[in-house]
């Protein structure tokens, strides 16, 4: 019962993928290093590999590397999440930002630095490291399995729906910041500030290890994971059908979700819409395969946020504004072309 | 008698409030290799019956064998290699390419090696070859439900006994397309040793090329009747004019089966007022 087959090669990108990404990103990151308050060159670069102590290098080893490999690996978890989040809830605007993640996340480090702490009557420092990012940790998972909950109950494919609950809880979490925010002191209010807005000021070599090790472990996971997604865009039924562990990935998601944008908000504060773009642009160059998207939008998340800190950093030196106020210019009117776009995919009516 | 590849052993679904009486109790034995079509009327509980049989739906009395073990021990893979599901909606989130969406029926496959020629395969099966490389989300519906069919048949491409069960499978085809289809299906299944299970609401296309009728009424099984075409050469048109007095009582219709000079049978329906 042999049919005729009819085949067509499938197209292929034109550009040989790997080699260009990275080239492009250690472009991006030399030039980010670079420049700010004072100019770098080349000749820094050799002197900072000949070991030598001269101005310049002591920058670019101390200032500009961290900060730039921060951006980098934040960028790279942004970008991630985002893609996550979207196969997980089968929804292109599905960014864990406009869903109230991060929101949450703020939440729960709000209560821990002015609730706990004033009752606990001041966090010991030697703790501070630790119980941030595992409140903000603890306050993502939460807003996960929370929308997770409410995406269940809702029609599939209600691309309204999940954003308005996500709106809903998000405005629900941030009234719990105001509530801190109002019950806060004058310094705990500095740190609040700092959750909010969004910036890259705080980048150190540990750090940056940490976030690193996490998109590496889920990198390396997006293989199986990116074709669970795929099968998960037939809907959770037909995935189940074909064998994939439903229940089980869900979970595995759901964690590495909050993991990535939990951590990058612990140490960064909020910066939104990387988590939308990110995949977007993916989809764009390499098609809707997750097995790629995965990969490709955290090499664009990192390219993207070295930009924008970049951005920040130079734009009105020496002062510098924080990255969240710049990825949400740029990412505010995308959204509403994605928006028009998804209200016409699905024939005008959501 | 060798062990069915599916069981329904008193199962029911009863939904807890206001939400009706309920399904069940079902109780349906599919034999190896058996094709079974089912019928009833619009809300009689067809795609429920299908979901409890394919494990979407757990029943909440009663049990689900599948080749002999519940289903709800068996593993998502293991399952996977005994029986595959085409479902009525076909919503794909993102546009990904027609060779993934039937790819993914490999996904529990023993070997990665052949999944590429399966997916050929499969495609030029289900008469969908021409759309490989293409956008699932750019198709029209016709379109959409072939790269569907050939995702399960990719999934039961290379294994034997098992279980293919399909709600509407041709409901948005041509009537040429239907017909060709059919005839592959019946193939496929017959080749691999599969028990195949239709829901359907073509009555001549149940009676000329199935072996068996399910037919559900207000959640239950009203009749489970031979249509007397097994045994036959499957090119035969074979409707048994026995199965009809059932489909009347069925449908609320007037059927007559009307002999063809070339063999075979053809179907009028009226309905019964105009009798009376």
């Amino acid at each position: 019962m042999d049919a005729p087959l009819e085949i067509r090669r499938a197209r292929r990108p034109a550009l040989p993928g790997w080699p260009f990404a990275l080239l492009a990103l250690a472009a991006a990151v030399v030039v980010a290093a670079n420049s700010g308050a004072m100019d770098l060159g080349w000749a820094d670069w050799q002197a900072l590999m000949r070991g030598e102590a001269s101005q310049g290098a002591q920058v670019l080893a101390q200032l500009r590397l961290p900060r730039v490999a921060f951006a980098v690996v934040v960028g790279a978890s942004l970008g991630l999440a985002g893609a996550l989040s979207q196969g997980l809830f089968r929804n292109p605007l599905a960014d864990p930002s406009l869903l109230g993640i991060p929101g949450g996340a703020i939440c729960a480090v709000a209560l821990v630095l002015t609730v706990l702490s004033t009752w606990a009557g001041g966090l010991p420092a030697v703790w501070r490291p630790f119980v941030v990012p595992g409140a903000a940790l603890a306050g993502a998972w939460l807003m996960c399995g929370l929308l997770q909950g409410v995406a269940r109950w809702l029609a599939p494919g209600a691309v309204a729906g999940l954003l308005l609950s996500g709106l809903a809880l998000n405005a629900l979490a941030m009234a719990v910041v105001g509530l801190c925010t109002y019950l806060a002191t004058d310094e705990q209010l500095r740190n609040l500030t700092f959750w909010q807005l969004g910036s890259l000021a705080l980048a150190n070599w540990p750090v940056v290890a940490v976030l690193a090790a996490g998109v590496a472990a889920v990198l390396g996971l997006s293989a199986r994971w990116g074709q669970a997604l795929n099968a998960l865009a037939l809907g959770e039924a037909v995935a189940a059908q074909v064998g994939v562990p439903v229940a089980r990935l869900r979970r595995g998601l759901v964690l590495a979700l909050a993991g990535l944008s939990g951590l990058a908000v612990a140490w960064c504060g909020l910066i939104g819409f990387i988590g939308l773009l990110a995949p977007h642009a993916a989809r764009g160059l390499v098609g809707a395969d997750a097995r790629r998207v995965l990969p490709v939008s955290a090499w664009f998340g990192a390219l993207l946020l070295l930009l924008a800190d970049t951005v920040a950093r130079t734009l009105v030196v020496p002062a510098e504004l924080p990255v969240g106020i710049l990825t949400a210019l740029l990412g505010a009117p995308v959204l509403f072309v994605l928006l028009r776009r998804a209200q016409r995919d699905v024939g005008g009516g959501w | 008698m060798s062990v069915p590849v599916l069981s329904l052993q008193a199962a029911e679904l009863r939904r807890g409030g206001r939400s009706g009486p309920g399904l069940g109790p079902f109780n349906v034995q599919v034999s190896p290799g058996e094709q079974v079509a089912v019928l009833g009327p619009s809300g009689a509980g067809k795609s429920t019956l299908l979901k409890l049989m394919s494990g979407e739906l757990a029943p909440t009395a009663g049990q689900v064998l599948l080749a002999g073990q519940p289903l709800a021990k068996r593993s998502p893979a293991d399952r996977a290699r005994r029986r595959a599901v085409l479902p009525q909606s076909q919503q794909v989130a993102f546009g990904l390419p027609v060779e993934l969406v039937v790819g993914l029926g490999r996904w529990a496959g023993d070997s990665r090696r052949d999944d590429a020629h399966w997916v050929r395969q499969a495609l030029a099966w289900a008469e969908a070859g021409h759309l490989h490389g293409r956008r699932y989300d750019q198709l029209s519906g016709g379109e959409q439900a072939r790269v569907q069919m050939a995702r399960v048949l990719a999934q039961l491409a290379d294994v034997q006994d098992g279980l293919l069960m399909m709600d509407e499978p041709l409901a948005s085809l041509d009537p040429g397309l239907q017909l060709a289809l059919l005839g592959t299906l019946r193939r496929f299944c017959a080749e691999r040793g599969h028990a195949l299970v239709a829901v359907l609401h073509d009555i001549p296309q149940a009676l000329n090329h199935f072996e068996r009728l399910v037919l559900v009424h207000q959640g239950r099984v009203q009749a489970d009747l031979p249509t007397g075409l097994a045994g036959r050469p499957a090119a035969e048109l074979a409707a048994s004019p026995a199965a009809l007095p059932a489909l009347e009582r069925l449908f609320g219709l007037r059927l007559q089966a009307v002999a063809l000079p070339q063999g075979g049978w053809a179907l009028a329906a009226r309905p019964l007022e105009a009798v009376a």
